[in-house]
């Protein structure tokens, strides 16, 4: 056996004995030393492994912090839905209509009719034309509503006045009903935009889709360009 | 040449249990091994968090192929060899993202208040800097008493790479830890 293989012999298997390496460490001195300097970091070796290496910082979080990871993450996406929900485009439609018709509060209480050339001065911008007789219309407004000016009425109908927004821009995609600021309503899909129709109080879901029906038939949707 | 059964500071199946419990439902020599399964995989993963993955794997594999394990007495070594291999697939199919040591290690920290010894906190700090290659053999020799051959048909290698691993591995940890390098062996067919 010569150094390199008494060497190989000691590094692989510090404990390990056979009569060729002893014979080889009796004559070579810096093997023998090798020997015990391997059998020495052998010990500290075993000691050094009993114990899990503590001393390292979890490059993944452990299983049950990725528990509580998934459980936030759940729990964001829910708020993140929700803010979603609450925010999705009818919603704040319906919000907005809401804060314009509270900023028109002396639309509910007019008692006149308006006269055709009022009724065609609030629809002027709209793009629409009304199929219902003017005694029904109480008040006609032409209102600057999200970037464009929209018809604004209210109409007297067998429950009391009815608020009515013509929303040629404004598109949904199916009926959204609205309870909000002591009033009540529906935007209906219309023609080339949507309906909104409003009544103060909790309101007559009923008389609400009634309103919101003959109104979808009476709007007449002008080609834009008019 | 078979290595004599090294002092393994993890006590075999025999040791660890009665005899009585020889006979104890496998679930439970199975979880009693839990921690030396759990400390084998940490040193081989060197992260706890994917050494409980490997070992929560490991377990549920070898009670599928329960029916394999003849004898229960080998049942730790049986275990280890999962654990390897569930380890070794791990690497594989995430190939683990290689971060360096200083990253994971707080190197400015000195031997902590529970570490007794700064020269183990040394040497266990140049462990977890072996590569894969020389740190897998030594902790299957050192920490799971596998024998040289064993090391060589479980890493497909032949004996004397095993032993050229395992003298590379000791060299490199005489040198981290400040001792100066013995000469280096012929590759023994071995190039990790």
């Amino acid at each position: 056996m010569n150094c390199d293989e008494a060497r190989l012999q000691i590094g692989g298997e510090p404990g390990a004995s056979t009569p060729d390496l002893e014979d080889h460490l009796q004559g070579c001195p810096e093997c023998a030393r090798l020997r015990l300097e391997m059998r020495a970091l052998d010990d500290r070796l075993r000691q050094a492994l009993a114990q899990p290496p503590q001393l390292l910082r979890s490059r993944r979080p452990s299983p049950v912090m990725r528990q509580w990871a998934l459980a936030a993450s759940v729990l964001l996406a829910i708020l993140a839905a929700g803010a979603l929900w609450l925010l999705r485009p009818s919603a704040t439609l319906a919000r907005e209509v809401v804060a314009h018709v509270q900023h028109e509060p002396q639309s509910w209480l007019a008692t006149q009719h308006i006269d055709t050339p009022g009724i065609a001065k609030a629809l002027r911008g709209g793009g629409v034309e009304l199929g219902i007789t003017s005694d029904k219309i109480m008040y006609a407004q032409s209102c600057w509503f999200r970037g464009h000016y929209v018809p604004h009425l209210v109409i007297d109908t067998a429950h009391g006045p009815a608020t009515v927004l013509v929303l040629r821009h404004e598109h949904v995609g199916s009926r959204v009903a609205f309870h909000e600021h002591g009033m009540s309503g529906v935007i209906v899909p219309a023609g080339a935009g949507s309906i909104a129709v409003l009544e103060r109080g909790g309101g007559d879901s009923g008389n609400l889709d009634e309103v919101a029906q003959q109104m979808q038939q009476d709007v007449h949707w002008l080609p834009e360009s008019h | 040449m078979r290595n004599p059964r090294p002092e393994s500071p993890v006590s075999s199946v025999s040791e660890r249990l009665p005899a009585a419990n020889a006979q104890a439902p496998l679930t439970q020599l199975f979880e009693s091994l839990r921690p030396d399964l759990l400390r084998f995989a940490h040193w081989l993963a060197r992260d706890r968090a994917i050494a409980e993955d490997i070992v929560q794997e490991s377990l549920l594999r070898a009670w599928r192929s329960r029916d394999a394990l003849k004898d229960p007495a080998a049942t730790r070594p049986w275990l280890l060899t999962i654990v390897r291999r569930e380890h070794a697939r791990l690497y594989e199919r995430k190939r683990l993202e290689l971060v360096p040591l200083e990253e994971v290690v707080d190197t400015h920290a000195g031997p902590r208040p529970a570490e007794p010894d700064g020269d183990l906190f040394t040497l266990r700090h140049a462990i977890m800097k072996l590569p894969l290659d020389y740190r897998e053999p030594l902790i299957l020799q050192v920490l799971g008493g596998f024998s040289t051959e064993e090391i060589a048909r479980e890493l497909a290698l032949s004996t004397t790479a095993v032993l050229t691993r395992l003298f590379r591995a000791r060299n490199k940890l005489r040198v981290l830890c400040g001792m100066t390098a013995a000469p280096d062996v012929g590759d023994g067919g071995d190039a990790p």
